[in-house]
Formats: structure tokens, sequence, C-alpha cells
């Protein structure tokens, strides 16, 4: 495997760079020492103006990160935001209600406690409580988020959402599209939303991405194929 | 519980279609309970009960105590059932006041020790003076819900394998035998409670319930975390292989008609004649492999039957 | 002779939690499971760092003044090994659960406390808490003869004979010797200042072994969680 690294261990970060750090690296305060703090594959990356370092690991608590995109259930309505929960018993994140496509103190949007929609994490800051938007912050335009309506969503560990949503050449989501349509909303906090044209084969992707998630790559044409089999036979 | 795990609408909505196009998410038949896999640890006594991604760990210990005043014949038998944030952070640690978790302990309680599975006579040493108190420690390590069935096997898996030290009395004096000593006598175990759970759900509306003629509600046996958190209502029934009725709790939830109680109840027969078959098969294995000079070193009489 | 140090590790044996893991060692087997950061509850928060929620179960009976002590001594252990400024206002549980002791509960807690230890690290790595050190434990016994001969993780029989028993802890940068520092050093019994300098470094040698062995198997758990890349 390449270089795997365990907390306290020391990193070579090539000198007087300009570093951006990622997860699972923290700047000691007292020492002033980049030091990772996690088990993960090191990844140092020199290509861009500035060199980002981080660890790529797996794990399931999903921490807000600004700029990441999430799906949340409502959990409380406010006077003027709603409260979200990204991942249960986690701190809950704020959704106002000017960050909405076309807000305004009239325009008020519709949701209720209990829906589940998507959106990105707008400021993320660990002393303060985090928030998202349902809105493109630089156009104030819809860009695609908000509620996400019928459908199921599936937990699974946030590596795997990760690569779900940035590999372009992972093989998944192709898959299953060569056996249904479907509507997918991917968050980094571990949540995928799937909508297929039908109950059944909506189920048959939910077991599908929870199989899919314990299995290497080359087992999923088999996954997927027994999967619809098996509806299909329920069905009659 | 501490703080609940939120679901959404879409979740609970998805749930129902697919319980009425007759399907379960985990691909199980209505009434089809998970696989049950029992281990047995090295100390007697110690079992740990797999039921899916549930997982139960039951450990059996016992001491020398002083009887009840007014039961001077019997021993003592406790089942500790407490939750910790380990089954999932909706439980919260020693805090057992909770609905739920008094419901649980409740319905192990009576299905176990209430309906004299284990022979407190047994247990006792001197009249009125000495006894012996064993405890069932359960452990919920995690939790994809069916504790209380997987607590009741473990439990009752956990007495059938545990064997308490020999004692020998003269008068007033005790006298413990380490196992070294004297092989350690097996408790008495009467009979083999099994507790069965079935979830409902109403994919009408309530007054479609109570009223209607239709009786379109779905029961589910061996509801998973997710079911149960969607559940509109439960029956636990409890059951020994001799076709007797130990227990039937239905603590509120969606008004049910006898029919399907009865319904219910044969359905959880067949499951609870499976389970008995398969605990007393583990003990049997276990004794063989704990013991497998026995059959050389006894000096029965191998006698042709 | 069995290598003392040996155990056996099994991750990912929780699904409700974010990080869990087994650790069984001759006859001592301890569950951990870790969840956080999450919200904590007002009473536990702390403006400034991580609060920690540490829960010991005993395999037998009811939690009583010993677990409380043993919860204090792991919470001494996991404090400054956490890097708990990273996550303010924010809350970690770790719950032990003692499935077999190994030792006899009436008198020692050391087998207890170092595998519950171990287990903590490992599944602190499971859960992606962040860490500052890898960080492994040991206990040792002193037997009562001329020599003061210093056993590492001493078995129950070897335990009842012995004059002192110890529990260490070690945190390793690099997982090198000269980086590694002591987090616990709890002793009972008698002993001779010269026998405690024998037992730091013989402890510290397992420690150090120790974290080896349990970086081994947390390389095989990566590989296991990211089984999809392959």
């Amino acid at each position: 495997m390449v270089n795997l690294i365990y907390p306290g261990d020391s990193i070579s970060i090539p000198e007087r760079t300009n570093v951006v750090t990622g997860p699972g690296i923290y700047l000691d305060p007292k020492s002033q020492h980049l030091k990772p703090i996690n088990v993960g594959i090191e990844v140092i990356d020199p290509s861009k103006r500035v060199t980002s370092v981080y660890l790529d690991f797996n794990s399931k608590r999903y921490i807000p990160s600004e700029g990441d995109f999430v799906i949340g259930v409502i959990t409380s309505t406010f006077a003027d935001s709603y409260r979200v929960s990204l991942a249960n018993f986690s701190t809950a994140v704020t959704l106002s209600y000017m960050a909405f496509p076309n807000a305004s103190k009239k325009n008020r949007p519709t949701l209720k406690v209990g829906d589940l929609l998507y959106a990105r994490v707008s400021k993320a800051n660990k002393e303060l409580e985090a928030e998202i938007e349902c809105v493109d912050s630089s156009t104030g335009k819809d860009a695609g988020y908000g509620h996400l309506d019928g459908g199921v969503v599936v937990d699974v560990s946030l590596a795997f959402c990760r690569e779900l949503l940035f590999n372009n050449d992972f093989p998944l989501l192709k898959l299953i599209g060569k056996r249904t349509e479907f509507e997918v909303a991917i968050g980094l906090n571990g949540k995928i939303w799937i909508k297929a044209a039908d109950i059944l084969s909506t189920l048959a992707c939910y077991r599908i991405i929870l199989d899919c998630e314990k299995q290497p790559t080359s087992q999923y044409s088999e996954i997927i194929k027994n999967r619809f089999k098996e509806l299909a036979n329920s069905a009659d | 519980m501490a703080k609940d795990i939120e679901i959404s609408v879409s979740q609970g909505r998805f749930l129902i279609e697919t319980l009425k196009q007759k399907v379960r998410l985990d691909g199980r038949r209505f009434d089809q309970m998970r696989d049950v896999d029992i281990e047995l640890g090295k100390d007697r006594g110690d079992v740990m009960v797999t039921m899916g991604k549930t997982r139960v760990h039951c450990r059996i210990s016992c001491e020398i105590a002083q009887p009840y005043e007014d039961r001077p014949f019997e021993g003592l038998f406790v089942i500790s059932t407490e939750t910790s944030p380990m089954a999932g952070p909706q439980f919260e640690n020693g805090n057992n006041t909770g609905e739920d978790e008094v419901l649980c302990s409740r319905i192990i309680e009576k299905a176990v020790r209430r309906s004299g599975a284990l022979d407190v006579e047994g247990l006792c040493i001197v009249a009125g003076s000495k006894c012996w108190a064993v405890r069932a420690d359960v452990h919920f390590l995690n939790c994809d819900g069916g504790f209380i069935d997987a607590s009741c096997i473990a439990v009752m898996t956990g007495l059938l394998h545990f064997k308490k030290p020999d004692v020998t009395v003269s008068g007033e004096r005790v006298t413990v035998h380490p196992p070294e000593e004297r092989e350690p006598v097996p408790l008495g175990v009467l009979h083999t409670p099994i507790c069965v759970t079935f979830s409902f759900f109403n994919p009408e509306d309530t007054e479609e319930n109570i009223k209607g003629e239709s009786n379109n509600e779905i029961s589910l046996i061996d509801a998973t975390l997710s079911e149960e958190l969607l559940r509109d209502g439960t029956l636990t029934i409890t059951l020994n292989k001799n076709r007797e009725v130990v227990q039937v709790s239905k603590a509120g939830g969606l008004p049910m008609d006898a029919l399907t109680l009865m319904d219910c109840c044969h359905k959880a027969y067949n499951i609870v004649e499976r389970l008995t078959d398969q605990v007393q098969r583990v003990i049997k294995e276990d004794e063989q492999t704990r013991n497998q000079y026995a059959a050389i070193l006894s000096s029965e009489n191998a006698r042709e039957s | 002779m069995a290598d003392l140090t040996d155990f056996e590790a099994k991750f990912q044996v929780l699904t409700q939690v974010d990080g869990s893991a087994r650790f069984e060692s001759f006859g001592t087997s301890v569950l951990c499971s870790v969840t956080g950061p999450i919200e904590p509850k007002a009473r536990q928060e702390l403006p400034t760092q991580l609060a920690l929620e540490i829960v010991v179960r005993p395999s037998k009976g009811v939690p009583t003044t010993r677990e409380k002590l043993l919860e204090d001594k792991l919470r001494g252990v996991l404090t400054p090994v956490l890097v708990r400024y990273l996550y303010p206002r924010q809350l970690c549980q770790i719950c032990f659960q003692i499935l077999e002791s190994g030792e006899n509960e009436q008198f020692h807690s050391v087998r207890e406390l170092s595998s519950c230890i171990n287990a903590a690290f490992l599944a602190l790595a499971d859960a992606g808490v962040g860490l500052q050190n890898c960080f492994a434990s040991c206990c040792a016994a002193v037997i009562s003869n001329a020599d003061q001969d210093v056993l590492i993780n001493p078995s129950a029989e070897q335990l009842r004979n012995a004059s002192s028993t110890h529990v260490l802890a070690f945190d390793s940068e690099n997982g090198r010797e000269p980086d590694s520092h002591l987090l616990l050093l709890e002793s009972s019994g008698d002993f001779e200042e010269e026998t405690l300098n024998k037992i730091l470094d013989a402890g510290e040698k397992a420690c150090l072994q120790t974290v080896q062995r349990l970086r081994q198997a947390l390389k095989t758990k990566v590989e296991q969680d990211l089984v999809w890349r392959t």
C-alpha cells in the first residue's frame, strides 16, 4: 500500500512552500509543527500553486467543512431559520430562510420538519455552529439544492461518498444506470439519496449501494444483476 | 433515551411503500427471523448472541448470599439489563428510566424469571441462612432492533450453559468445592422460554384501522432498528417448546383483532421450536468439545438400544 | 514461550457507533466503542475543548467504585493523547465493556486496565478522532523472590503470587523509543525504587512492541475500509 501514516509520525513536506492542510493534519499550536492525527494514506499534492497535505482515511462521523455538499433533515423551525441535522447526535446546523433562491422577507421557503434537503456548507468553524445554504451564493440563483422529495437515503461511510462524488471513473452509478433510470444526490456527510422510477427499483438501488460499500469494484456487476433479479422475483 | 435518531418523512414513506409491495429493506420475508448466532465463551455462562447486526452479551455468575426472610427455601435470581451508549448513542449510561428500557427489562424479567425458568428452590443451600444468588448480566452491545428476543435467548443459553460450584453441607458448615476438586453442577432449568417480537405497521389511516373491516395492518417478525423506529405497534409473545404461552405483551400501539393474535402465536411457535433446538444443539456441541474424553472415561455400560 | 504482547484485534464489531474495537489477549477480552465528536449535554460541555464521557462496564455485576476508578485512570491516559482543542464544545463517548476479565476481579484490575487502553487506541483510530500520538499499555507483576523478577502481562495465577502489580502506558512519536513518553504508571504492593526502574525499562520495551503490533493491525483495517478501491 502507499504511504500509510499514523498519529504522531513525522511527515516530510517540501520546504518553503505554501501549504494548505486538509483532514488528518493538525498544526500543533505549541510547537508550530504539522503533525498527522489520524491513521490514513498520506497525500501531498504539490501540483497546484499551493501544496495540499492531507490524510485519506475512512470514518463515519461527519464534521462540517466549507463547500461540502450535504444531505440533511430539518429538525425544527425558527423565526428566520431552520435547524438541520446532518448526522445523528451531531450538533445541528443552521439554514437561514434567506439562503434560498429568490428569498425575501415576504417569500419564505415552504419546507417542514422532517423534510430532506440537499445543501452546501457555507460556513464552518470549529468554534461556531456551521451554516448551510440552498442557493449558489455567488450568483444568488438556484443551483440544484433544496428539497429532496420521495426516494430513500442510504447511510454509508464518508470515504465511500467522497469516492462516488469525486471519482468520475467509479463504476457504481454507471452500472446502476444501465438497469434503471434514477435521480441521485450525494451528501459528503455519508448520505446518498436515490430515487428510481418505481419503489422496487429504488429498493434495489438501496441494497446495491449498501452491498457495494463492502465489496471490491470487480464484484459490482454481479451484485447489481442479483439484486435486480431478486426483486423482480419477489414482485411476481 | 438521551437523544433520538432523526428520521426524515421520506424514509417513513419509503418503508411503508415497500411493505405494501410485500418486501422488506433487508430482503427478508415478513415472518422471517434473522439468523441467530450463538457463541459460547471459555467460561461457563458466557454467551454472545448475534442476530443480524444486533449483538447481546450475557454473563451468568453466582455467589453465596442470604435468602429473603419470607422465602427461606428459595435462592436468589437477578437479571440485570442496563444500557450503555455502546449499543448506540441514543442510550444513556445507567439510566434505565426511559419507557423503552423499562419495558424491555420487564419483558425479559417476566419471560425468564417470573415464568419459573430457573428452579430457585434448587439454589437453596441451608434453609433460611445460605443460598446461591445467581445473576444474569445482559450487556447490550449493538442495537439493530430485537433486543428483547436476543436477550432472552442469551439469558436462557447462559443458564443452560452455566455450572455452579458443588457444595457439601454438614450442619451449619458449608464447603464450596473448587472446580478442580469436584465437577460443578448445572442449574435447574425447568423450561426454555423464547420471545418473538412482532411489529405492526398501518398503511392506512388510524380510523380505518379501528372501524374498518379491511385488516390491512402489516405485521413483521424481528424488526430491525429502522423498522422499530417507524412502527405503529408491537407485540411480544413468549412461548416454550411445550406450546405453553408464557407471556403476551402488547403495550399500546395499533389495535389488533383476536384472529391476528392467534395467527401470531402460531407463527411464533414455529420459530420458538427451531430456536430451542438450536440452543440445545449449541450447548451439546460445547459440552462435547469441553469434555472430549467423557465418552472414553465413562464407566457407563454401552448398552445396545 | 508465547509472546506476551500477543493479542487479537477486531475492528468495526459494532455498527451503531463511530468506531469500535475488540482487544483480546490471554484470557482478557475488552470491547471498546467510540462515538464522537457529537453534541454534548449542557453539563458535559467544555467551552474550549472536547469533553470525554468514559464508561467502563464489568462483565459480572453492576458497575461499582472499582469501575469508577478505572474510568478515572482511563480519563487520565486518554485526555493528553486526544487532540482536544480541535473539537471545542463537542463530546466523545468512549465505552468499555469487559467481556472476560482474565484476573480475579476482587483484587486486581491491571489486565483490564491495560487491555482497555489498547482497545481505546484502536477504537479511537477507527472512529477517526484526532490523536496526538500512538500509544499502548502493558501490565507487570513482580514475583516475590530474591531477584525480584519482573513479569510483563502476567497471568491471573502469576498476579495472585505477585508482591506488587503495575500498569504502564507509553505513547510514541514515530514508534521510536527516544520519543516515547510515560502516560500512566499505576503501582500497588511493596517494591523498591530499583525494581521500579526495572519495571519502567521492561514496560517501555513491551509497550513499544505493542504499538508496532497495533499499527500492523490498523494497516489491515485501512485496507478493509477502502476495499472498493481495489
